[in-house]
């Protein structure tokens, strides 16, 4: 962020307050003994553009992310599951994952998917993420902030939106190639295509040692 | 860290050294990390959070510390604070906030606690050695860095006026720092002399549990409420600075003619710069105090004598307790004035941009300033500057040498008058002006270069 982001931001009113709700699942969480908490990785913090927030992740992944020995949680931003509605476009909504981000106890990975993935973009740009994971972005921002502390960027679609123009336009603007998964962009929470997914971005962070 | 004897220095490579594990230390390490270095913090004391830790053996909170600047201007720009929190927070939670900030980002592996720099000195050109003062029966340790980052803060050593008869007074004198507990000042009546936040703060106390209070203030000063015009009296002002010159000032004195006209009632000049200028006094509930008469104001204080107190305009009282809330002196004992830009007479430290050695390249101080705003988004920028500093000047020599015309030109906008010999108020900078200045030490090191 720059300077006179900050000094821009610092002086507009502040998106209203809402009482977010996160899932969180940690490692220990598992009762298996083989997993424990990793502290030499990062937690990630999930977010969708799915109405149905955090518990989108509920059913595979914030289990499976927890298995790779990571702290794992999701948040429904205003409006989402079970966060009440209050005012505020995109930028409110990434206030509610930077606000998200920071309870988490260690530097985290964001990961948006669809239209979370612009907020997570937007939060990256106020928090030094420690990795940055879009998954068949929607909708995003045309005036995207330059991510604190440069973290590594993914870029995830499936194999319909390789081809359009936002995807293009997102993977130019960071100056990565998008990795593909097989299935639909909607098929992202559960079954063989989701399963795949993850993998991708679990062994894509592990790359990184995030 | 490998164990290192007490006569050959270990060299800790380009590592850098930040001293001083309180916000401006924390910020430091964290940016420094950030930006690919490797990092020693040294911290005196046995906990992080320096003057917002109670358990700092040193600390000056008093009774019921809150902060004076808000939520929103106060919080690090890359780590706000929760938003169910209080416009104003408590001390409790500004170290609460301090500490999640270094347990997010992993700092406190890389601080040594109880270690305190005795003393630094350069060497081999750029590089620094550091000496951790020995704690009892051990020698001293001396270690190479490629940068130090001086973060030691200045409310450490009280500023103590001297009086007439002050050594044989029969009450009890303390300065603002030794207060700690409110219930010292419980059925006394108690003279708070100062009138800066520590003094203001400290006589609303008494105001409410002490017998009675009087306050000795020398001089007129900005008396700001908490809120103006249903906002945060930091924010409300910060949003008008963007305006344009003429209409800003238009609609500052507009805002402050209610707490200026409620000053005049009670007696109180109000200086002729703007409370930007000059740290200003935030307690809503102060004036009150003065209007209920829970709180007697009275000038300067010219002597003591036995149990009484004199002051300059003649009258007298006999107090019980004296809080001297008269601030600090700023100090940076651990390294030689010189390499601060100040000499032995004149010790003040004479930083470029206030913050960059103006002898030692890879010397700096962070948070050496009293901006009158929150300091911590200021340390914030300043160390983000320093962290860039520090990697440009390796690898661009080209932009290394704009950089130092730079900062060069930077420091004449915010040169201090001679006439100004308060110690605290040489530290006084225009926070609109002074992060302006940052911003264009930043742009200077970043941004792509004009084709
Ligand atoms: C009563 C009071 C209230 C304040 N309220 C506000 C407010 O509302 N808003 C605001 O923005 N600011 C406020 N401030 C200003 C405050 O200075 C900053 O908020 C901030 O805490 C400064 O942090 P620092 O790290 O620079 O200094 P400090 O907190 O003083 O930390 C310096 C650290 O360095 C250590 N140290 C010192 N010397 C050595 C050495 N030689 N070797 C190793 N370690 C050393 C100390 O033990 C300490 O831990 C207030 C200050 C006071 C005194
Ligand atoms: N709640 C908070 O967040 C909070 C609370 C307290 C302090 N602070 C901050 O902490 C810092 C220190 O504040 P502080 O109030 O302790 O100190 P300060 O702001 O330096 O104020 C000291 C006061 O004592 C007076 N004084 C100094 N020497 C004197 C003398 N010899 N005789 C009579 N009066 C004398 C000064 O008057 P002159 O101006 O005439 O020298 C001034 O009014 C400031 O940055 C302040 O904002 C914040």
């Amino acid at each position: 962020m720059s300077l006179t982001a900050w000094i821009r931001r610092a002086r507009t009113p502040e998106p209203v307050p809402v009482r977010r709700e996160i899932a969180v699942f940690e490692p220990a969480d598992l009762f298996d003994i083989e997993i424990k908490d990793n502290p030499e990785t990062n937690p990630v913090l999930c977010c969708t553009g799915d109405s149905a927030g955090a518990a989108a992740f509920n059913a595979l992944w914030l289990k499976r992310i927890a298995s790779s020995g990571r702290y794992a949680a999701a948040v429904s931003v205003r409006g989402q599951g079970g966060t009440p509605a209050a005012d505020g476009g995109p930028e409110a909504r990434a206030h509610d994952v930077v606000q998200a981000a920071v309870t988490v106890p260690r530097q985290t990975v964001l990961i948006g998917h669809g239209e979370g993935a612009a907020w997570a973009a937007l939060a990256a740009g106020r928090y030094p993420a420690a990795g940055l994971v879009l998954v068949s972005p929607q909708r995003f921002p045309k005036q995207l902030p330059k991510p604190v502390g440069e973290p590594p960027i993914l870029l995830v679609v499936s194999e319909s939106e390789t081809q359009s123009k936002e995807v293009q336009a997102v993977a130019d603007e960071y100056g990565i190639t998008p990795l593909t998964f097989a299935g639909a962009p909607d098929d992202v929470f559960k079954g063989a295509p989701a399963e795949g997914l993850l993998d991708a971005v679990l062994s894509w962070l592990d790359a990184q040692k995030r | 860290m490998q164990e290192y004897s007490s006569q050959a220095a270990y060299d800790r490579g380009e590592a850098v050294c930040v001293i001083g594990a309180g916000a401006s230390g924390l910020i430091a390490v964290k940016n420094l990390r950030e930006n690919g270095f490797e990092v020693d913090c040294y911290e005196r004391d046995t906990v992080l959070g320096g003057l917002w830790n109670p358990q700092n053996q040193h600390s000056p909170l008093y009774p019921n510390t809150h902060l004076v600047t808000s939520r929103s201007q106060t919080e690090i720009p890359d780590f706000p604070m929760p938003d169910d929190w209080p416009d104003y927070p408590s001390a409790a939670q500004m170290l609460e906030y301090l500490t999640s900030y270094a347990k997010h980002f992993g700092l406190s592996e890389h601080i040594w606690y109880g270690s305190e720099i005795s003393h630094l000195e350069t060497v081999e050109g750029a590089r620094f050695e550091v000496v951790v003062k020995p704690a009892a029966g051990s020698a001293a340790r001396r270690l190479r860095y490629g940068a130090v980052i001086i973060a030691t803060g200045h409310h450490w050593a009280p500023n103590l006026p001297s009086y007439p008869g002050l050594d044989d007074f029969r009450g009890t004198v303390m300065h603002s720092s030794q207060l700690k507990d409110p219930s010292r000042l419980r059925g006394k009546h108690v003279l708070v002399i100062g009138g800066g936040n520590s003094g203001v703060d400290i006589a609303c106390e008494a105001a409410v549990n002490a017998a009675s209070c009087v306050h000795s203030v020398r001089r007129g000063s900005w008396h700001l409420p908490k809120y103006l015009g249903g906002e945060p009296s930091d924010y409300a002002l910060a949003r008008l600075a963007s305006r344009p010159k003429l209409l800003r000032r238009f609609l500052t004195d507009r805002i402050l003619k209610g707490p200026k006209r409620l000053a005049q009632r009670m007696g109180i000049e109000t200086p002729g710069h703007g409370p930007g200028d000059e740290e200003p006094v935030r307690n809503g509930r102060y004036l009150e105090h003065v209007g209920d008469g829970s709180i007697k104001r009275r000038g300067e204080v010219a002597r003591f004598d036995g149990y009484d107190v004199a002051f300059a305009d003649g009258t007298e009282i006999r107090p019980d307790l004296v809080v001297l809330a008269t601030g600090y002196q700023p100090k940076i004992a651990c390294v030689a004035p010189e390499l601060l830009g100040g000499t032995r007479d004149q010790p003040a430290p004479k930083l470029f941009a206030r913050m960059f050695s103006p002898k030692a390249q890879t010397l700096a101080v962070a948070g050496l300033v009293e901006p009158g705003v929150g300091v911590l988004p200021i340390v914030h920028w300043q160390t983000h500057a320093i962290a860039r500093w520090l990697q440009v000047r390796k690898s661009d020599p080209e932009r290394a040498e704009s950089f130092k015309l730079q900062v060069n030109a930077e420091s004449s906008h915010n040169a201090v008058s001679a006439a100004d010999d308060s110690p605290r108020r040489r530290l006084v900078v225009d926070a609109e002006e002074y992060l302006a200045s940052l911003g264009r030490i930043i742009d200077t090191l970043e941004q792509e270069p004009a084709k």
